[in-house]
């Protein structure tokens, strides 16, 4: 049989006020429970050690997915499931709705959130990694203010994230997508419920055949979920003949900065960023009927 | 709030005060405290899916659950899905494929494949592997796992009801 839990204290605050004042308190020797599937996973593998959770989910207004002229916005106990079902996300966000629909646990998707996800801030989410390319807004509370981020500038590393003492996500926030916009999911997986071993989500705004604005968003190839700039530079202007997505391709590959672990060596990853970013963008060609 | 202290649950339609201490597990609380054994343990992070009950109807890890957190919830085991002594028409369909081998799984197949069911009363072949991926099958008896469901949602449409 499994391992039990390490014992810890529970608080169940009912406001995100009362919550923010529990984490600036108790700093670091508690962290935040919302679905809880990877915090218990690793509080359960001893991976790390807390006091006391911070237990979110009783907190009244932070279920939510609504569209409205802002864009997108998404609770902190939003699940992942809601959002998978959700009409808005998948007509109007397919690029979100592929990554979640990727994921293949329905048990996860019931449990665990996309805040949450964010937060536990792996190079590898499926979720965040889409949500770049959509260029998310963080929306952060703190003890005595709050204030939001682009979810570009939320990592600083490997399971490090920008929030301060106190702060906790209520939410994001995806702007509306300019007309003529596509994109397209990409993940290599050994299972299908693996984690991603590369991940890329690419995302362009079509203008006359022309690629007016395009996002590279590429998991699991470098400390935090990344962009790639000089891959876009490559493609922006372009009408994304062969030659430019291949040099997009290129460039996307000598920009990551990947390591070896047991899904995948350095060197695999860095080709399969090539060959993933290049189908992401066929992908987008096909789909915005674009020759070449 | 630290130690021990009592909630209430509502498992399979019963009412039950427990007495728990927050890092108790709906799993453990099931099997320890209530003892339901239906409902089992393995991986303990979440990647066998076999620990799965249903809360509010939907198809959660009890693992990864803290009993604390499902208080005022109805939470359906396997040992629910029977009723008045007739078996659930998917378990029946279990039976009649052959799609029980070890067992071990199989009641986290049945509870998931219940919530499926509950959601999409005509699934698809890809829906129903979809939808079950989350649960190993550790003999690998999958095929017979999907066409149980399969004749089992069939059979429900034409019924019109979950049970005979």
């Amino acid at each position: 049989m499994v391992r039990v839990l390490t014992p810890f204290e529970y608080f169940e605050p009912k406001t995100v006020e009362e919550a923010s004042n529990l984490l600036r308190d108790y700093g670091e020797k508690v962290r935040v429970l919302a679905g809880g599937v990877d915090l218990l996973a690793r509080i359960r593998r001893r991976e790390i050690q807390v006091e006391g959770l911070v237990c979110i989910q009783r907190i009244p207004g932070l279920d939510y997915v609504r569209q409205d002229s802002e864009g997108l916005k998404i609770g902190a106990l939003t699940t992942l499931r809601t959002l998978e079902r959700s009409q808005e996300v998948r007509e109007n966000y397919r690029l979100l709705f592929d990554a979640i629909h990727s994921i293949h646990s329905i048990q996860v998707k019931n449990m665990g959130t996309a805040v949450g996800n964010l937060c536990i801030a792996t190079p590898a989410s499926d979720v965040a990694v889409s949500l770049l390319a959509l260029d998310a807004q963080m929306k952060i509370a703190g003890p005595s203010s709050e204030r939001s981020m682009p979810l570009e500038n939320f990592y600083l590393g490997v399971k490090r994230t920008a929030l301060q003492p106190g702060e906790l996500v209520t939410g994001i926030l995806v702007p509306p997508l300019p007309k003529g916009s596509f994109g397209a999911f990409m993940k290599l997986v050994r299972t299908a419920t693996d984690i991603a071993k590369v991940n890329v989500a690419v995302r362009a705004t079509l203008r006359n055949g022309g690629c007016e604005e395009v996002r590279i968003a590429l998991g699991s190839v470098a400390p935090t979920i990344v962009r790639a700039r000089k891959a876009e530079e490559a493609l922006r202007g372009t009408r994304l003949e062969r030659e430019a997505v291949v040099e997009a391709a290129e460039r996307a590959a000598e920009e990551v900065n990947p390591i070896t672990d047991i899904r995948s060596t350095a060197e695999y990853r860095r080709e399969m960023v090539k060959v993933l970013t290049r189908r992401a963008v066929e992908k987008i060609k096909v789909e915005a009927g674009v020759k070449g | 709030m630290r130690g021990k202290q009592v909630i209430k649950l509502t498992v399979n339609g019963e009412p039950y005060e427990v007495e728990v201490e927050p890092h108790m597990t709906l799993l453990e609380v099931l099997r320890d405290k209530l003892n339901l054994t239906g409902t089992k343990g393995s991986c303990g992070v979440g990647e066998c899916g076999t620990c799965t009950v249903l809360v509010d109807g939907k198809p959660f890890l009890s693992c990864l659950t803290l009993a604390i957190t499902v208080r005022d919830k109805n939470i359906l085991t396997i040992e629910g899905l029977a009723r008045d002594k007739k078996l659930h028409i998917l378990q029946k369909a279990f039976l009649e494929h052959g799609a029980v081998q070890c067992g071990f799984c199989t009641p986290a197949m049945l509870l998931t494949a219940k919530a499926l069911l509950d959601e999409n009363p005509n699934p698809t072949r890809e829906e129903i592997r979809e939808y079950i991926s989350g649960v190993l099958c550790r003999c690998t008896g999958y095929v017979k796992i999907i066409e149980a469901i399969m004749s089992a949602a069939e059979e429900i449409r034409r019924r019109g009801s979950e049970y005979e």
